[in-house]
């Protein structure tokens, strides 16, 4: 018996110790059941809610998302609020955590929606927004989704809506680039199994048929997790195309892909999309030569000098310690003042007039991921920043090269 | 005196039965929230689930941690034969007689299919013994994930081209809010039919075979019995009842994604969380398993949704960020304090369990006269 409670003890120990561990730098995220409470004694609130993967294997990306939502509703309730048809209302946020699953996605929407919440911000990965966009339009509540980007997420005349473009511009977003830059001969290395990297394929070579530019050269690997292209780019070099378009993640990309593209001979342009945000955080010592003429299509550039963007990163690194956001936090940044602009013009906040002012697609929303407004599905109309990677023989950084516009 | 008590029994959980479906049948007039009835959609898959494996894991005693592969495949195939039947034109509303039809083509077709399966992965698999057969069956949980993942017709629109891999956004059964209400009576007749049919199963000469197996392998095989026959036999069924548990499923959510049955799924829906579910609820009891299966779901549920998390003190909600921390020291408590599961190998009975209320007291006061007595021989 006294052995048992001891392993108990020691258990709970543990535990403690691990929670102990991770309150430094998740104490926003931690407590996230109470820390939103705070306006509810207040008559004049509008409940919006939250749902992303907080923990699971996507956790980056959701805390970030988190991250930059709690930053846009902090700065917004600051101002004294938003002004609803005269009447000045703060946002009470309700974060909720999915983990990264369908299933509990669902019951956390079941639980906002139970509450009474008709705005809600997520969810931040496409297989769990896909759960929750019946339910919502059956239901008659807003999301506007901050990073899902598969194509089939949002319909014509539904109540989703996102901030971030959709696989199939990006592809086409690439193509431009390639056809603006005058290559009328490209190359595609990617991954036929995956529905991110085929997603990306089928609109770069349709965007490529559209803008004169020929696919000479198309490899696919059997995984995304690949480890050696040396064949693949063997191939793309006896065709003699000088701009590879390999829609792969950073994980990917940073030790393997460059590298062996490059050892096997390749000098051209490698050209990816929003995976390789992330690729500095996983080069290979001595391989930082390689770095150079690999280019990616992104939301934004944390390093832009416009006003818009400058003052996100500094309120950004000053509310998450010094913390550069990325991608996903301007996004999720933009869909909160998507949403109040949304209930400003509304002059309301209950779903139908919410997404009616969403429905209209001449509003111009202008966020730290560009100036854009929303198609008949509800998926911005937005450029792209085209970032590339540097080297100076030792160390690798990003630039802003070119920023490329459709339509 | 035997014979009139198990009468007595049957007539009680008929009662009880009924009871169960008129109350899910007039759901909706109650004024249920599509909340609720969505967390009991949820509570009778994970008890087909749980039940299921414990037919393979309590009473054959062999360890199979693909559980969720089998209902993945029950899950894609339901959706896909219904969006079959509506493209088609055989129904366009999810209500009416030929809804119904395609309901129940969709569900047993998803067992049968389902079973199928696990009768091909069985026949090599439980040729090996207890580890080896785990990474089987572990590999075989991702080997059809990825398989679901690369069939075109799996995803985006299902049934048309090219869009392998992503979630399958069209789910011709796929029940939304009140339609979750309406349909409630759907999952507690399967869990009342599916759980009555294993209840018998191992009952029956078959249950008493397997137990036997388990038990012994090389005495039972000496005494005449077909050891691998019966093997297969009770893999194939729980195989068959985990489709079942996925044709739910798919009613379930609008659109499915192969990440939900996934060995690394981050939620409680996943292999290994299903064979702690049958571990806890006490290998070899049934009415175990469902136990822990809602205990463990409604634990799940109220540590990220419960109003009592937001009572406790600040430093233990932010533990409770973590749900996967809250849920393993639980799993250590009853592990700790109760090694055999929570009912070990015993089987509730709700007409043994009413006639012996009144014999608790003697009861209590046995048991903890006991325990005393243990520990002194203990600490000595």
């Amino acid at each position: 018996m006294k052995k048992r409670i001891l392993a108990l003890v020691l258990a709970l120990c543990m535990v403690f110790a691990l929670a102990a561990c991770s309150n430094g730098n998740n104490n926003d995220n931690a407590n996230k059941g109470t820390n939103n409470q705070q306006n509810t004694n207040t008559a004049n609130v509008i409940n919006i809610g939250a749902i992303g993967c907080l923990t699971g294997a996507a956790s980056t990306y959701g805390v970030s998302v988190a991250n930059g939502i709690k930053l846009a509703v902090d700065e917004i309730n600051n101002a004294g609020g938003i002004d609803v048809a005269g009447t000045k209302y703060t946002i009470a946020l309700t974060q909720k955590d999915d983990q990264g699953d369908p299933t509990e996605c669902l019951n956390a929407f079941n639980e906002l929606t139970g509450n009474g919440i008709e705005l809600i911000i997520g969810s931040v990965i496409s297989s769990c927004s896909s759960a929750i966009t019946s339910p919502a339009n059956t239901a008659g509540v807003v999301m506007i989704t901050p990073t899902s980007t598969a194509d089939a997420v949002t319909t014509t005349s539904d109540y989703v809506f996102r901030s971030c473009y959709a696989d199939s511009n990006q592809g086409a977003i690439a193509a431009a680039y390639a056809a603006q830059q005058g290559y009328t001969k490209v190359g595609v290395v990617y991954c036929a199994a995956d529905t991110y990297s085929k997603g990306l394929y089928d609109s770069f070579s349709a965007a490529c048929a559209a803008n004169n530019v020929e696919i000479v050269v198309a490899e696919s690997t059997d995984t995304m997790e690949a480890n050696d292209f040396s064949n693949q780019f063997q191939s793309v070099i006896d065709s003699g195309v000088d701009f590879v378009f390999a829609p792969y993640y950073y994980g990917t990309v940073g030790p393997y892909l460059v590298p062996s593209a490059r050892r096997a001979g390749y000098t051209g342009i490698i050209m990816g999309a929003d995976g390789y945000d992330g690729v500095l955080g996983c080069i290979s010592e001595g391989t930082e030569e390689y770095f150079y003429d690999v280019i990616f299509t992104n939301h934004y550039d944390s390093a832009d000098t416009s006003d818009v963007v400058k003052n996100f990163v500094t309120a950004y690194g000053a509310a998450y310690n010094n913390e550069v956001p990325t991608a996903f936090a301007a996004l999720a940044y933009d869909a909160t003042y998507m949403m109040v602009q949304a209930i400003t013009k509304a002059g309301a906040f209950d779903a139908a007039s919410v997404k009616a002012a969403l429905d209209d697609q001449t509003v111009v929303y202008t966020g730290v991921t560009g100036t854009f407004s929303l198609d008949a599905t509800g998926t911005p109309n937005k450029g792209a920043a085209i970032i590339e990677f540097t080297n100076d023989g030792t160390s690798v950084t990003t630039q802003l090269r070119d920023t490329v516009s459709i339509g | 005196m035997t014979n009139k008590k198990t009468l007595t029994g049957y007539i009680v959980n008929f009662i009880i039965c009924v009871a169960l479906v008129v109350f899910a049948v007039m759901a909706r007039s109650l004024g249920m929230q599509p909340k609720v009835s969505t967390m009991i959609w949820q509570c009778c898959y994970f008890i087909i689930l749980a039940c299921s494996l414990n037919l393979v894991l309590g009473f054959l005693g062999q360890l199979s941690l693909g559980h969720c592969g089998f209902m993945a495949i029950g899950a894609y195939s339901a959706a896909l034969i219904s969006l079959a039947f509506q493209r088609a034109g055989f129904y366009t509303e999810k209500s009416g007689p030929e809804f119904m039809l395609v309901l129940v083509i969709c569900i047993v077709a998803a067992g049968i299919l389902s079973a199928i399966v696990g009768l091909i992965v069985g026949i090599p698999a439980l040729r090996l013994k207890g580890d080896y057969l785990a990474i089987i069956t572990l590999g075989f949980g991702m080997i059809i994930v990825n398989v679901i993942n690369n069939l075109p017709f799996c995803g985006m629109d299902g049934l048309s081209l090219g869009s392998a891999s992503s979630a399958l956004y069209q789910n011709g059964l796929g029940f939304v809010l009140h339609q979750l209400t309406d349909y409630l009576w759907l999952p507690v007749l399967l869990v009342i039919i599916c759980v009555a049919l294993m209840f018998t199963f191992i009952r029956s000469k078959y249950g008493r075979t397997i137990k036997a197996i388990r038990d012994n392998e090389i005495a039972a095989g000496a005494s005449g019995v077909n050891v691998s026959y019966y093997k297969v036999l009770t893999f194939a069924l729980g195989a068959f009842f985990s489709g079942i548990a996925g044709a739910i499923f798919a009613c379930c959510n609008s659109s499915l994604t192969t990440g939900s049955f996934s060995f690394t799924s981050s939620s409680i829906l996943n292999s290994t969380f299903i064979v702690v579910m049958v571990v806890v609820g006490g290998m070899g009891s049934l009415t175990g398993s469902a136990v822990s299966a809602v205990g463990m779901f409604l634990l799940n549920y109220t540590i990220k949704n419960g109003k009592w998390v937001q009572a406790l003190p600040n430093f233990a909600q932010q533990i409770f960020a973590y749900p996967m921390l809250v849920y393993s020291i639980a799993l250590i408590i009853v592990i700790v304090f109760r090694p055999k599961g929570i009912f070990g190998t015993y089987e509730f009975s709700l007409v043994n369990f009413v006639t012996s209320i009144p014999r608790w007291p003697a009861i209590l006061k046995e048991k903890f006269g006991k325990k005393k007595t243990e520990e002194v021989a203990g600490n000595e």
